[in-house]
C-alpha cells in the first residue's frame, strides 16, 4: 500500500510538472528561447489566483481570469522583451540573461507585494479528502491531475489538428523557411509564449492550492521541467510530459529503498547516466 | 589671529575629552537580526514585537540612566548568508556592541564574527546544541534543544509512546533535533523506528509522512522550524494514526490555530505573561503575547538590566563588558527566572497539547 500511495503521489506531482515541462518545451523548441521567466509566470499565476479568491471571485472564474492574464503576460514578454532584443540582434546569451533578470524582477515584486511568507489559499474544500480504497487524495490533488491531463490532451490535439498548431510546428521545424512562406514567425512566437503561459498558469494555481504559495517556489519545478524536456527529447511535447511524470514517480518510489535526502540526487543521476547512452533524449525520434 | 598647527592639534585632542559628557545624551544603540519575512517571518515578527514592547516600556520610563535605547532591526529571512551581511552592516558601519539573533543557522553563521569583533549576540529563540559552544560572545537565554528533548522523551515514554519516527529539517537546528531524539529517546527506553528529512521551507511532506507511517510508530517526533502548518494539513489528509510531538519549534500560532494540528504535543519553555502585561501588549499590537514575544521581551529586559549595570560601573558599553556583566549578574527574574551557569541559560519546561485552536498546558515538567 505504501508503494501504491507513493506512486499515486508521484503521478500527482508529475502531472503538474508535466504541464510545466510541455509549456517550457513549446517555447524552447519554437522560439529557441531558454525562457527562465516562465518560472515567474508560474509563480505569478498562484498569487493572482490567491488575490482574486480573497476578493471573493468564485474559484472557476478565478482560474479562467488567471489563465487569460498569464497568457497576456506571456505575450507581453515576447512582444516587448524577447522580440525587441532579437530585432537588435541580441545573442541567445543576452536573451537568457534578460529572461533571468525578468524572473528576478517578478519574484522580488511578488515578494515585496505579498511578503515571502507562505500563504495559504482560503479554500477549505481544497484540503478535503476523497478516499479510494486505501488511497487518499485531496481535492487539490485530484484537480491537479484532472487539469493536467486535460491540458496535455488539448495541447497535443491543438498542435496536430489546428491551423495555428500546424503553423507553430512549421515555424519550430524551420523558421527561415517559415519566414519566406509568410507564416510570420514573429507573431507565432507571441502566440506560443501566450499559450505556454496560459498552460503553466494551471499548475501555477493548482500546486499552491495544495502546498501554499512562496515567491521563490517556481525555480525548482522549472529545473525539473528543463531536465524532462532534454531527457524526453527537445521538441517532443509527449517526451517532456512523460519524463516529467517519470521523474516525479521515481523520486517518490526511491523512498522505498533509500532515505529522502538521496532521492533527488539519485533520480537525476539515473537520468544523467541514461543521457550518456541516449543524448538526444528518450523520444527524440518524434521530432 | 591665524590658527597655528599646535592650536589645531590641541583642539583635535580636546574633542575626545568632551565626548563622554556629550555621549550621556546620546541614545544607546543595539541591533536585532531576525527573520522578519520568509518561512520564518511569522515567528520573527513575534520576536521583533517582543523587543519593541520591552523597548517602548523602557523608553517611556526615561531609558537607561537618561539615555534612550534604539534598536536597529535587520531582516535575514532566516538565511545564514544574509545574516552575515546584516551583521557586518550593523557592526562595521554602526559599531553596535550587541545584536539580538534568532534561528540556529543564522546564529551559528554570525558566531565566529561575534568572537572576532567582540560583539555580543543574544539568542532567545534558537536551540541547536552547537549554539552552546559556538562562541563565548553568543549568549542563549534559553536551553539548547538537547535539554528540552531529554525531558520530552522521558514524558513520551512514560505515557506509552515507546516507538517513534523522526521528521527532521535538513538544517542546523533540524539535524541537532534529530540527533538528540536518537540519543535521548533511546536513553528514556524508547525505540526510533525510522527517520526522514525535509528541506527548510519545503511544503510537500506527503512522501516523508507516508514512509514514516509505514514503520508504524506510536509517535512522530518533529524537528522542523518552518511550514509546520502544511505538514499538519498533510498529516490530517493522509489520516495518519500516530501522535505528533515536538519541542518549542512547534510553537507556531498558525499551526496551533489549524484544526489539523488537534492533539499535537510539544514541550515549551516556561514563560507566562501576567494578565496586565498581556493586556497591555494586546492593546498595543492587537495580537496575543505569544511565546516568542515573551522570549524576546524577557531577553530584552535581561539586556537592559545588564546595560544599566555596565553604565553604573562606569565601564564603556562594549560587547565584552556587557557579556561579562551579564554572566556576573547570573540570575535574572523576569517573565521567566533565567540562570546563567554558562553562556546558555537554564529554564524550566511545560508539556502542552494543541486543542481547539489553543495551546493547552498539560503539566510542568521536572528534569
Amino acid at each position: 500500500m505504501l508503494a501504491l500511495q507513493l506512486f499515486i503521489n508521484g503521478l500527482v506531482t508529475g502531472s503538474a510538472l508535466g504541464i510545466v515541462a510541455i509549456s517550457f518545451s513549446l517555447v524552447f523548441s519554437t522560439a529557441k528561447i531558454f525562457h527562465v521567466a516562465h518560472a515567474g509566470v508560474y509563480t505569478m499565476a498562484g498569487y493572482l489566483a490567491w488575490s482574486l479568491v480573497r476578493y471573493g471571485v468564485p474559484s472557476p472564474l478565478t482560474l479562467v481570469i488567471v489563465v487569460v492574464l498569464c497568457a497576456g503576460a506571456g505575450a507581453l514578454i515576447e512582444w516587448q522583451l524577447y522580440d525587441r532584443l532579437k530585432q537588435r540582434r541580441a545573442t541567445d546569451l543576452v536573451i537568457l540573461i534578460a529572461s533571468i533578470g525578468l524572473l528576478a524582477v517578478m519574484q522580488n515584486s511578488i515578494s515585496a507585494i505579498y511578503t515571502p511568507n507562505i500563504l495559504q489559499f482560503p479554500l477549505p474544500w481544497a484540503s478535503q479528502v476523497v478516499a479510494f480504497g486505501g488511497i487518499r487524495l485531496s481535492w487539490a490533488e485530484i484537480l491537479t491531475v484532472a487539469f493536467s491531463l486535460s491540458a496535455y490532451a488539448t495541447t497535443m490535439w491543438f498542435a496536430n489538428h489546428t491551423n495555428l498548431g500546424k503553423r507553430i510546428r512549421a515555424v519550430a521545424s524551420n523558421p527561415f523557411l517559415a519566414e519566406i512562406t509568410r507564416l510570420e514567425p514573429r507573431s507565432v512566437y507571441v502566440y506560443v509564449i501566450a499559450i505556454a503561459s496560459a498552460l503553466v498558469a494551471l499548475p501555477g494555481v493548482m500546486v499552491p492550492l495544495d502546498f501554499g504559495l512562496q515567491p521563490y517556489g517556481g525555480l525548482t519545478p522549472l529545473l525539473t521541467a528543463t531536465i524532462a524536456m532534454i531527457a524526453g527529447g527537445v521538441g517532443s511535447l509527449h517526451g517532456a510530459y512523460v519524463v516529467a511524470v517519470a521523474i516525479a514517480v521515481m523520486q517518490n518510489l526511491c523512498l522505498l529503498f533509500i532515505p529522502g535526502e538521496w532521492s533527488v540526487g539519485i533520480t537525476f543521476f539515473i537520468f544523467v547516466f541514461f543521457m550518456l547512452f541516449r543524448p538526444t533524449g528518450l523520444f527524440s525520434t518524434a521530432r | 589671529m591665524p590658527l597655528s598647527r599646535r592650536m589645531l592639534l590641541g583642539s583635535a585632542l580636546a574633542i575626545p575629552m568632551i565626548r563622554p559628557a556629550a555621549a550621556q545624551a546620546q541614545p544607546i544603540k543595539i541591533g536585532a537580526i531576525l527573520p522578519l519575512t520568509g518561512p520564518g517571518g511569522l515567528i520573527g515578527t513575534q520576536q521583533q514585537r517582543g523587543i519593541q514592547f520591552a523597548l517602548d516600556q523602557l523608553n517611556a520610563k526615561g531609558g537607561i540612566r537618561g539615555s534612550k535605547v534604539e534598536v536597529t532591526f535587520e531582516d535575514n529571512q532566516a538565511k545564514p548568508d544574509q545574516s552575515v551581511l546584516s551583521f557586518n552592516k550593523l557592526v562595521d558601519l554602526q559599531q553596535l556592541p550587541l545584536i539580538f539573533t534568532a534561528y540556529s543557522g543564522p546564529s551559528l553563521a554570525m558566531a565566529p564574527l561575534a568572537t572576532r569583533k567582540k560583539v555580543l549576540l543574544v539568542n532567545a529563540g534558537a536551540q541547536a546544541d552547537a549554539l552552546a559552544t559556538a562562541s563565548p560572545y553568543l549568549i542563549n537565554t534559553l536551553p539548547t534543544i538537547g535539554d528540552e528533548i531529554r525531558v520530552l522523551s522521558k514524558w513520551l515514554v512514560k505515557n506509552g509512546k515507546k516507538n517513534a519516527a523522526i521528521l527532521f529539517e535538513n538544517s542546523a537546528a533540524g539535524i541537532s533535533g534529530r540527533d538528540n531524539y536518537i540519543k535521548h529517546f533511546g536513553e528514556a527506553g524508547g525505540k526510533i523506528l525510522s527517520q526522514e528529512p525535509s528541506q527548510f521551507g519545503q511544503t510537500d511532506f506527503r512522501p516523508a509522512l507516508l514512509k514514516l507511517a509505514d514503520s508504524k510508530p506510536d509517535v512522530m517526533l518533529v524537528s522542523i522550524t518552518a511550514a509546520a502548518q502544511q505538514m499538519a494539513q498533510q498529516y490530517k489528509q493522509l489520516d495518519l494514526k500516530f501522535s505528533v510531538a515536538g519541542t518549542t519549534f512547534l510553537q507556531d500560532p498558525a499551526l496551533i490555530a489549524d484544526p489539523a494540528a488537534e492533539g499535537f504535543l510539544h514541550t515549551q519553555l516556561q514563560s507566562e505573561a501576567p494578565p496586565a502585561l498581556a493586556a497591555e501588549f494586546k492593546s498595543k499590537f492587537n495580537v496575543d503575547m505569544e511565546f516568542f514575544v515573551r522570549q524576546y521581551y524577557n531577553a530584552s529586559n535581561i539586556v537592559f538590566t545588564t546595560i544599566d549595570k555596565v553604565l553604573e560601573e562606569k565601564k564603556p558599553l562594549t560587547g565584552e563588558n556587557i557579556r561579562n556583566t551579564m554572566l556576573a549578574i547570573k540570575s535574572f527574574k523576569g517573565l521567566v527566572p533565567v540562570v546563567f551557569n554558562s553562556n546558555t541559560a537554564s529554564v524550566p519546561f511545560d508539556m502542552r497539547v494543541m486543542r481547539g485552536g489553543k495551546d493547552v498546558l498539560l503539566e510542568e515538567l521536572k528534569d
